[in-house]
């Protein structure tokens, strides 16, 4: 049973092939040199280099983390590239007839079409291809709107002052050492800022591509919702199937003034590396967003690849009655490695979070949920709860929780809850009794089990999710 | 490292009793080690200053101490004063023996090697070896008492060997008078079909430091029923350790902590499956009142093997002081997928609802908080098998209740 | 009157026989099992089954506990773990004992479940689309839209009794044993199966949800189903009445006669198959 199970959810990797785009990439090796050439290509304002630099320092200060659960290779740092853009982009495009129609085949076969009329009606997308973005879609409308929506690289000429006010703000460079990394030689990302009292009339989504030999993906998303504002943001992620393993090392900072709400909704999908473990992306992402009074953030998160997945989407709920949400599905198998949960510190009075998170493990597979909750002195009458399900797929994986829960005020309430269960005998012979296949019984069955959080997907993603975990089923099963 | 390590690898290498050679690696692998700091996974809300700064020492010459009576229960009573064993039961019933080592190190089974276990492998004096015979049932609880003299520092090893069939009743105690520490560890093996009921009672706080810990074994089909009962102090770590190591076997642990003042309070409890079909039930409850702190750690790990195990683990905490706080961390490690697992926990102040239903029928509302917590403790309090010692323990934490502050 | 109802019924079964030999296949015959000798976990509960149903009948197994009246249904079904060690079972003249689960399940065979599985998050209606397009799906039929879905199985629902609101909830998630027991019909009425095989569908049920059931496996009775209606009881039987009673004990059918011998087993009890016959059943 578990070996039909296991085949049901083995899938080809369908965004795996290459694109052949010529493009300009840095040698390998990370020295301040390096550094000063991104921000030069970049062209940006001296207070970015200073600020770069000052991380590099702070980085190379610190020591890699060796964490409990996780275990990969040493990564040579002088080995990766840290800058790569396809050459045709260097005259910066003006319209889509001016962009290399190989990039924009290259998103049509993932499935996002870059040209509006064939995009889906309401979403408007950014595509990052490596280290540059290729083409942010219906910024006219979104301009009508007061919306901002570009790359952060374009933002930091346009709205230098927005972004030199957050950009920090929320993930301070020596928060971590891949975040601190990050600040050094992050090349491109979105930014977003939604003004005062305006609903951002469409999903905003990122699309973000690996496709060059031994570089580097570092970007930086900045979103500022301000005060009564709400956005919806999706990003998607893929890379090319390669024998070596790829770093990704992305920081994402949320900024949800008074009022306000942003929901952030990923659904990444790096490559996974091979039945073997070899290749694959170690996926290392530092997301944090804070909520002011009364805003709300609430991430949502289907991770289904990556050789190795360790983030922790969190708030920081300081304001007053701030809300902060994760949902998460994470789904391992072959030898992949997810450790991955989230953080809400309350702040705050009366702030609520919630956290469920699903993890399905299979193959010889580990999927870790980390999370912290911590009640602060001041947040009185904060509540939290978290749901931990984990679904097991034979007896070669691991599924594991490490809850860490911190209360200093007597008035707040915290429960947490974890559960393990299999796809069990009797659930596969009554959908096969039915006439089910068993592939489309264990979709069925995961899917179920992942409900709760499909169910904070916008719609669009939501089939699309559902699918990424079923894909798969069809033509894998001979 | 710490001056009061290095103090106490200094002690155990002048130590000249012909078991050198016995204490060498524990010797070497504590000259390793590193003290714990809060980046240390296993001390990360414990730090040690208390022991840092602890100025207990080696006594010479002891007073000599009688441990606490309880009424309707006479005791085999094995008796340590500052570490040196002071008393053996006379007139064993058949079927127990007790033996003395003159050093430590014959353990086969060890705690955790953290570096308080180290310290107790170096430095314990006499280790005491309890064997139930196989098939014997010994009626008479035996008592385990750790006693410390103000200022004293003492380090006491206890080896229980339950022989297939038997069955054995332990109760642990420790009392210190003050300004003292103590590292004590005991360990049990319990044979095939054997039965452990077993309690630990920490229940000196102030100014003592005691680190410790009980590791159970569990062989084919044994059965362990453990009941935990700490008061806060300076430092009160306890780490216990359940392994399944035959099938069938059951363990329940119900652990209670209660603390007020400034005290600190830390258990870790990590449940090992190993093999499969064995079960384990475990039911923490706390309370954190005054500027104490109460840590729990509680971490099921199912092997690869464990199928059909069955685990729980239910940790509550009530939080009674906004300079109060609890830390807890129940962790499941799940290699087997034929498995049942949950673990849950919560931190909360005393369900209002309640409170308010007592007030309506006319009880003050700090006696209402007080009968509330009370009864969130005494459920796990009326699950004792032994009756006297519920009898005997109940009114010492109504005592504490009474003290604690009640806001 | 015993003696005689005894000498009818042996009359009835020859008769029975004559028309349908056991070794001989019949194309008339839906469901034919041939020796069939299964066991779980290496200890044999089948030991020698024989019983051939044709289209529009309706059999009930009874017997006592233990004797392999879940096992047949598990068997015939494909369950994992029940070993066919030797014997035959066809369903239109094809080798069901090589067929994958769901490919039974296609053919045409429904196994109504004695304790039906939950599976949380799966809505009931998801769960049943997606069955009913696999088998239409092997039958050539075009898949359903998902407006003419939701009609047929409201309509299905109202006849079980079961509120439409079920069709989102969760597969029996939550669901008592009555209602359960009711999803079950539900979905035999949307798959259409040729052979229906419940399961002690009663066991659990009060008399008015027994009804319910007994009235939603009526409705579906046709000259082109058979039933078979595994029960411990008679008092099911009372509401669906059988063609043929078989009895099972050890592993094979004992006994076999119409809707009669039911309650003559109502009436004895099973106690007759363990002990030495009488002196009465002697002189017979």
């Amino acid at each position: 049973m578990t070996e039909q199970i296991d085949k049901a959810l083995a899938r080809e990797y369908e965004a795996g092939f290459v694109s052949a785009v010529e493009s300009e990439t840095f040698e390998p090796g990370l020295d301040e040199d390096v550094i000063r050439r991104i921000s030069e290509v970049k062209g940006e304002p001296e207070w970015m280099l200073e600020w770069r630099l000052n991380a590099f320092r702070v980085w190379q200060e610190m020591e890699e983390p060796d964490w409990a659960h996780v275990s990969y290779p040493k990564i040579d740092y002088q080995a990766v590239s840290y800058y790569s853009a396809p050459k045709s982009m260097k005259d910066k495009p003006k319209s889509l007839d001016e962009v290399d129609p190989e990039l924009l085949r290259t998103y049509e076969k993932l499935g996002i079409p870059l040209v509006e009329q064939q995009m889906l009606a309401g979403v408007a997308v950014d595509a990052v291809f490596d280290s540059v973005s290729v083409v942010t879609t219906f910024r006219e409308k979104l301009e009508e709107a007061g919306v901002i929506f570009c790359p952060i690289s374009e933002a930091l000429h346009k709205y230098p002052d927005l972004v030199k006010k957050y950009i920090g703000s929320v993930v301070p460079t020596k928060d971590n050492y891949f975040a601190a990394l990050n600040c050094a030689v992050f090349t491109d990302g979105s930014f977003v800022y939604i003004p005062k009292g305006t609903r951002c009339p469409m999903e905003l989504s990122t699309y973000f591509r690996i496709n060059e030999q031994n570089t580097g993906q570092f970007e930086r998303t900045l979103i500022i919702a301000d005060e009564g504002s709400y956005v919806s943001y999706l990003e998607g992620c893929t890379a090319p199937q390669r024998d070596e393993n790829q770093l990704h090392a992305a920081v994402v900072e949320l900024v949800a003034l008074d009022d306000a709400e942003i929901k952030y909704s990923t659904v990444q999908n790096w490559y996974p590396g091979d039945e073997e473990g070899k290749g694959g992306i170690y996926n290392f992402v530092t997301k944090r967003g804070v909520c002011h009074t009364n805003a709300k953030i609430s991430w949502t998160q289907v991770e289904t690849g990556s050789a190795v997945t360790w983030k922790y989407p969190s708030c920081v709920l300081k304001g007053d009655n701030s809300v902060g949400e994760f949902y998460s599905v994470a789904l391992t198998r072959g030898r992949q490695q997810a450790d991955t949960g989230t953080k809400m510190i309350h702040i705050g009075k009366n702030t609520k979070s919630t956290i469920i998170s699903k993890g399905i493990s299979a193959g010889k597979s580990n999927n870790s949920y980390r999370g912290l909750v911590r009640m602060n002195p001041g947040a009185e009458g904060a509540r939290n709860f978290t749901q931990c399900d984990s679904l097991l797929i034979g007896d070669q994986c691991g599924a594991h929780t490490f809850p860490y829960v911190e209360s200093r005020n007597p008035s707040a309430i915290v429960e947490h809850e974890a559960t393990t269960s299999k796809v069990s005998d009797d659930q596969m012979f009554l959908c096969r009794q039915r006439g089910v296949d068993p592939e489309k019984a264990v979709s069925m069955i995961v899917n179920g089990f992942c409900k709760e959080v499909f169910k904070e997907l916008p719609m669009e993603f939501a089939v699309e999710a559902g699918k990424l975990l079923e894909i798969s089923l069809e033509g894998s099963v001979g | 490292m710490s001056e009061w390590l290095q103090q106490a690898i200094a002690r155990a290498d002048s130590i000249q009793d012909g078991f050198e050679d016995q204490r060498a690696t524990s010797l070497a692998l504590l000259k390793d080690i590193k003290w714990p700091t809060r980046k240390t996974e296993a001390w990360k809300y414990t730090p040690l200053r208390a022991v840092e700064r602890s100025a207990a020492i080696f006594k010479e010459e002891s007073p000599e101490l009688e441990p606490v009576a309880v009424e309707g229960l006479e005791f085999l009573e094995l008796t340590f004063v500052d570490g040196q064993l002071v008393s053996l039961p006379e007139d064993l019933p058949e079927g127990l023996t007790i033996e003395m080592q003159e050093s430590s190190l014959f353990a086969e089974i060890k705690p955790e090697r953290h570096v308080f276990g180290l310290v107790n492998d170096v430095l314990a004096a006499d280790v005491a070896v309890v064997t139930v015979a196989e098939g014997v049932a010994i009626e008479q609880l035996l008592r385990i008492n750790n006693l410390l003299s103000n200022g004293a520092q003492g380090h006491i090893r206890v080896i229980v060997d339950i022989k297939a069939g038997a069955s054995l009743k332990v109760v642990e105690n420790a009392e210190g008078q003050g300004a003292s520490l103590t590292t004590a560890y005991t360990e049990y093996q319990i044979g095939a079909e054997a039965t452990l009921e077993h309690y630990r009672f920490a229940l000196q706080a102030a100014d003592n430091v005691a680190i410790g810990g009980c590791h159970f074994k569990l062989l084919e089909s044994a059965s362990l029923n453990s009941s935990i009962i700490g008061f806060g102090s300076d430092l009160q770590r306890i780490d216990t350790d359940i392994i399944h190591a035959g099938e069938k076997a059951d363990a329940k642990l119900n652990a209670i902590y209660l603390l007020d003042g400034k005290e600190l309070f830390d258990l870790h409890a990590n449940v090992e499956h190993a093999v499969p079909n064995c079960t384990t039930e475990e039911n923490i409850r706390g309370i954190a009142g005054d500027s104490s702190r109460a840590v729990f750690n509680g971490r099921i790990h199912i092997h690869r093997d464990a199928q059909k195990t069955l685990a729980e683990l239910n940790n509550r905490n009530l939080l009674m002081s906004d300079k109060a706080e609890i830390n807890t961390k129940p962790e499941l490690e799940i290699y087997a997928d034929d498995v049942r697992c949950a673990h849950g926990a919560t931190i909360a102040e005393i369900d209002k609802k309640a409170l308010y239903y007592l007030q309506t029928r006319g009880v003050s509302r700090s006696q209402a908080q007080l009968m509330l917590s009370f009864g969130f403790i005494n459920e796990l309090i009326d699950q004792m098998p032994t009756a006297e010692l519920a009898e005997w323990v109940r009114p010492i934490i109504r005592d504490r209740f009474s003290q604690m502050e009640v806001k | 009157m015993k003696q005689a109802n005894f000498s009818k019924l042996a009359l009835k079964a020859l008769l029975v026989r004559l028309r349908n030999p056991l070794n001989m296949s019949n194309e008339n015959t839906l469901l034919s099992i041939k020796d069939l000798h299964a066991s779980v976990e290496e200890k044999n509960i089948l030991k020698g089954l024989n019983l051939d149903i044709k289209p529009g009948e309706v059999h009930a197994i009874m017997g006592p506990n233990g004797a392999g009246k879940s096992t047949t249904g598990y068997v015939l079904s494909g369950r994992d773990g029940y070993e066919v060690d030797s014997g035959s079972a066809t369903l239109d003249g094809e080798d069901l004992l090589e067929m994958e689960v769901e490919d039974r399940a296609r053919a045409g065979l429904f196994l109504a479940f004695q304790y039906p599985v939950e599976i949380p998050g799966v809505s009931n209606l998801e769960f049943l689309k997606v069955a009913v397009d696999a088998q239409r799906e092997a039958r050539g039929e075009e898949a359903l839209t998902s407006a003419e879905f939701l009609k047929i199985a409201k309509e299905a629902c109202k006849q079980v009794n079961l509120p439409v609101s079920f069709l989102k909830r969760g597969v029996n998630e939550g669901f008592s044993g009555g209602e359960k027991k009711r999803n079950e019909i539900m979905q035999m009425i949307l798959l259409q199966p040729k052979l229906c095989i419940l399961d002690e569908t009663d066991s659990g049920l009060d008399i008015d949800a027994m009804q319910v059931v007994a009235n939603g496996v009526n409705s579906q009775r046709s000259p082109e189903r058979s039933f078979i209606v595994v029960t411990h009881y008679q008092r099911l039987l009372d509401y669906i009445k059988p063609d043929f009673v078989h009895v099972l004990a050890d592993g094979k059918i004992v006994k076999s006669g119409d809707a009669s011998l039911a309650k003559e087993l109502e009436a004895q009890g099973y106690s007759w198959l363990q002990a030495e016959p009488t002196e009465d059943e002697l002189e017979d």
